[in-house]
């Protein structure tokens, strides 16, 4: 089952530092909703756990990271893969970064398949949670960037 | 007693006897599979592919071994390296599928095994699945069958195609007849859905597999046990001989649980790893909704149909594609089987169907009640209901207009199968008359000016039983399966009880009573008296390559073993009786006296008991002479059906021995703000031949019913387009319950089949009815809107979206109607 989001926001920031923000883990994991901890292998690679909650589906999951893409200060993408309790899911993020007159403009668009007893038993349910964590995580983005 | 020996005189085939099993199970005595309890017993949880389809990169099980309490993880690569796959069925590629119980190198659909952790207890095994680590590299789902036959996404590397089989069925003269019709009606594609049963009591093993002399026990609910080992026998790499099954009460199976040899083979190996401690699965439902079996889902495409003037369907010409999910196992049988009912209960002789089998990342198939035909009676009722409504001629009348006449039985089909029996305008009649068909007729009138939206459907279908397994080598002719054979054993034992055996495994079906009064008839005593062993057991000796209970069959091959064997026993008892009685063996009378069952001289009225003749034979044998040294009063016999191997080129040939045929109507109405379809009135007519046991027909008429009302309304099985399968529960599959079986009106007609002994007709699977009547129904009630009903699933939601695809022509897409000559067909 296939999730997509997309949306854009501005903030008071120029593109570079934004980037750096958005390309740092240790600064933009903790951002993420039900966060619980941050293991970094390399520069590109890392690995976080969150805690996981849906339905009678209840656990923490290790979600492994890889910054893909990296035009600093224009684009920045994410490429991750987690797994829980009988179900896996994959996951596409980029951001792209353009000046404008007060600060950049962040485009940014995802794109989450969730495979196995995930989809399967909690399917109706995932997709308005999930953007509902996507908007969570966003409106951090926006207030850690402000 | 002795008055009810033989039912006042009528016999007991045929009586309304209360079930014998009934005491049992109604008190919840009954014994199952999970009810067994084995010393040293251990338990086994499957690791599933969340994919479905994907490469394992690899699996780490470590951290599930280092649980206390965990015995061992197995996982397919080392089944492949200690196994041979399973026989596959299909010729040429098909053969080159590599089929393992869990996956070897990838996994093909959502919940496919990839391990299996054994442990102490179930919650251990359960906590130890979830640390197993598998790595996968997700590949491209195919999840349709059209799109899988493009090979665009292999699933099966070494066979090079995900082609399964593909063949085609042409007799007469099709270009010809569609030359001269006057009608041709093009029907662009139909859909019959993917849906299963769900029975009571899911899939349940235990596997042993003893170290001292290599033999494994099974103790389980599969379904066909006979054929299991075949394919166990072969996998596992020993002799089939060596295997012991047996099965216990059974908690429905609808032919779904004839396909769990695979987790049959994996609790045996485990129970190997593991040092020979039984290994006991229990399915939990979710499994069972994503990783037992489903239902054939089957396309229809650029169906052409060909009529006279008069609305006579002259010949019919399709592309048939029936999807079997990831691996073809018991299929591709249902690429023929379908075939026992090529022209369901119409005349039509001219036609061409090019049939394929795909594989998709879905799950197995397997039979499910109705397994194959059903798709296709479907198939052939929604033709009749379009070419009705294009053409203008009311649905009863179109259905006289082709009905199989019942002067023309026994009537030969196109493709060479014999229908016993039948009378198909006798059953729209007594239909008709039950539902009160012209006064709904004008309410449905009525209701239209209201602008409601009401529908009155028939559906017309079969129910073969008894099937020639030589139609496997129409798929396949290598394949080494003909005829049909069942074994039953009857005896008396040493203290002269009458205990009958039979080689099936019933799931609700009655066996039990129904043998007995079989017996009783012959042995002209009650049939309590006769205490019938049912459950398989492979060490009871009774069973044939083909035992089991599946395809409508045990009231005429199980009964006749039963009743070849109560023969073969009557024959011995008499000459016993001869000798002992001073008498002829035709001056004797069985009945029942003071002293319990007996036999008679009627010429001195002397006579024996039944447990004097055991005594002699058991216990007290020097008083017997020579000649009757071969008497053991305990007699197994084998029935076969009368078949010949059809003519594998030509696809001509007998392929079942009875024809059952059922005759639903329904009125359904549509709320116009809701869209819910809801059935108003509902009729089952059922036409089984002689009736062994009327209530045990009644009842499995109302499953049936009920089982094709949750299919045509309630129960898909729904897939995204990665292959994740979204009904995997019973919320979202809503399988039918009590609550939503509206109120069936019984009926019941009689044409004896001259096939079997006793004129009777497996009835069990019910022809899936409700299917094809309430999507008849339905398009009653909607063509006025535009909608012609494509689909056998319909719920609110589709109907909504077909009424709003309406305004972009969905019948105008779907259905074109060619006038070729004048006519006045109404």
């Amino acid at each position: 089952m296939a999730i997509k989001f997309a949306g854009e926001f501005e903030v008071k920031k120029k593109p570079e530092e934004v980037y750096d923000f958005l390309t740092d883990p240790k600064r933009f994991a903790s951002l993420l909703p039900d966060f619980q901890g941050l293991t970094i292998q390399d520069a590109t690679h890392f690995t976080i756990k969150v805690n996981v909650g849906i339905s009678y589906i209840k656990g923490s999951a290790d979600v492994k990271m890889e910054l893909a893409e990296a035009d600093r200060p224009r684009r920045a993408q994410y490429k991750g893969q987690g797994s829980l309790a009988g179900g896996n899911v994959t996951m596409v993020a980029g951001f792209d970064l353009s000046p404008t007159e007060y600060g950049t403009r962040v485009k940014w668009q995802g794109d989450a398949q969730i495979f196995g007893r995930l989809a399967s038993v909690a399917g109706g349910l995932l997709e308005p949670l999930g953007k509902k964590q996507v908007q969570k995580l966003i409106d951090g983005l926006q207030a850690a960037l402000s | 007693m002795v008055e009810e020996r033989n039912n006042g005189g009528k016999g007991w085939v045929g009586a309304s006897l209360p079930r014998k099993e009934e005491d049992r199970l109604l008190r919840g005595r009954g014994k199952f599979a999970e009810d067994i309890k084995l010393r040293e017993m251990l338990y086994l949880r499957f690791v599933r592919s969340p994919y479905a389809h994907a490469r394992i990169l690899s699996i780490d099980a470590s951290a599930a071994e280092a649980l206390p309490g965990v015995a061992c993880v197995i996982t397919g690569k080392e089944i492949a390296a200690e196994t041979q796959p399973f026989i596959e069925i299909g010729p040429d590629h098909a053969q080159k599928i590599r089929d393992f119980p869990m996956a070897v190198d990838k996994a093909i659909y959502q919940g496919e095994p990839v391990a299996a952790v054994v442990a102490e207890s179930p919650g251990i095994a359960e906590d130890a699945a979830e640390m197993v680590n598998v790595e996968y590299e997700a590949l491209e789902p195919v999840v349709e069958a059209e799109e899988a036959l493009t090979d665009r996404s292999v699933l099966h590397e070494a066979a090079g195609t995900n082609r399964v089989w593909n063949g085609v069925w042409e007799y007469g003269d099709v270009e010809q007849a569609f030359k001269d019709a006057a009608y041709v009606v093009n029907i662009d594609r139909l859909h019959f859905h993917r849906f299963s049963s769900t029975p009571l009591e899911n899939n349940v093993i235990i596997g042993e597999w003893n170290p001292k002399d290599d033999r494994i026990y099974y103790g389980c609910n599969n379904s066909f046990p006979s054929f299991a080992i075949q394919f166990l026998a072969a996998h596992l790499k020993v002799h089939i001989d060596k295997i012991r099954v047996q099965t216990f009460d059974i908690g429905g199976s609808f032919g779904i649980k004839i396909t769990s040899y695979p987790q049959m083979a994996v609790c045996a190996l485990a129970s190997k790893k593991a040092g020979g401690r039984p290994v006991k699965w229990v399915e939990t439902r979710s499994e069972h909704m994503v990783a037992s079996a489903h239902g054939n889902e089957r396309t229809f495409r650029n169906t052409r149909v060909a009529l006279d003037k008069n609305g006579v369907i002259t010949a019919i010409d399709s592309k048939h594609i029936d999807d079997c999910g990831a691996y073809p196992r018991y299929e591709p049988l249902g690429c023929v089987i379908w075939s026992q009912v090529f022209c369901g209960v119409y005349r039509f002789k001219n036609a061409r169907i090019d049939f394929w089998q795909a594989v998709t990342n879905k799950c197995p198939v397997g039979p499910n009640r109705g397994y194959s035909r059903m798709q296709h009676l479907w198939f052939l009722e929604r033709v009749i209901d379009i070419c009705a409504h294009e053409i203008g001629i009311a649905a009863d009348e179109i259905r006289l207009r082709n009905y199989i006449r019942p002067e023309e039985f026994p009537y030969t089909t196109p493709n060479g199968c014999v229908y016993d029996s039948g009378n198909y305008p006798k059953m729209l009649e007594v239909a008709k008359g039950l539902i009160g068909w012209d006064e709904w007729r004008k309410k449905q009138i009525d209701a239209q000016h209201e602008g409601r939206m009401i529908g009155i459907g028939i559906g017309t279908t079969l129910d073969s039983g008894t099937n020639n397994f030589g139609q496997s080598q129409i798929i396949n002719p290598y394949a080494p399966f003909s005829g049909n054979s069942q074994g039953a054993n009857c005896k008396l034992d040493i203290y002269g009880e009458v205990v009958v055996a039979v080689g099936s495994c019933p799931q609700g079906q009655g066996h039990e009573t129904t043998a007995a009064q079989v017996v009783a008839d012959v042995l002209n005593i009650h049939p309590d008296l006769i205490t019938v062993r049912t459950g398989f057991d492979t060490e009871r000796n009774v069973h044939t390559g083909m035992s089991g209970t599946y395809a409508s069959q045990f009231a005429v091959s199980g009964l006749s073993a039963v009743h070849g064997a109560a023969q073969k026993l009557k024959t011995e008892m008499k000459r016993l009786a001869a000798f002992l009685l001073e008498t002829n063996e035709d001056e004797l009378a069985f009945g029942v006296g003071e002293q319990g069952p007996e036999i008679k001289a009627n010429a001195t009225g002397k006579s024996i008991n039944y447990w004097g003749l055991a005594n002699i034979v058991n216990v007290n044998s020097a008083v017997l002479p020579e000649s009757l040294y071969d008497v053991t009063l305990n007699c197994r016999y084998v029935w076969r059906a009368p078949f010949k191997v059809p003519d594998t080129k030509a696809k001509y040939g007998s392929l079942t021995l009875t024809y059952a045929s059922q005759l639903h109507i329904a009125v359904v109405e549509v709320d116009r703000e809701t869209f819910v379809p809801k059935i108003i009135d509902y009729v089952a007519v059922d036409d089984c031949g002689t009736v062994i046991n009327p209530p045990i027909v009644e009842g499995q008429v109302y499953g049936a019913t009920a089982h094709g009302i949750g299919a045509a309304l309630m129960e898909t099985c729904v897939y995204d387009e990665v292959g994740n399968m979204l009904t995997s529960t019973f919320s979202d599959y809503t399988p039918i319950t009590s609550m939503n079986i509206p109120k069936i009106k019984y009926g019941h007609t009689s044409t004896p089949s001259p096939h079997s002994y006793s004129g009777a007709k497996g009835m069990g699977e019910g022809g899936a009815a409700p299917i094809h009547t309430i999507s008849s129904a339905l398009q009653d009630a909607l063509f006025a809107h535009g909608i012609v009903i494509n689909d056998s699933f319909n719920n609110a939601d589709s109907i909504f979206r077909a009424l709003k695809a309406h305004d972009g022509g969905q019948r105008a897409e779907l259905v074109k109607l060619e006038r070729k000559q004048a006519s006045s067909a109404k």
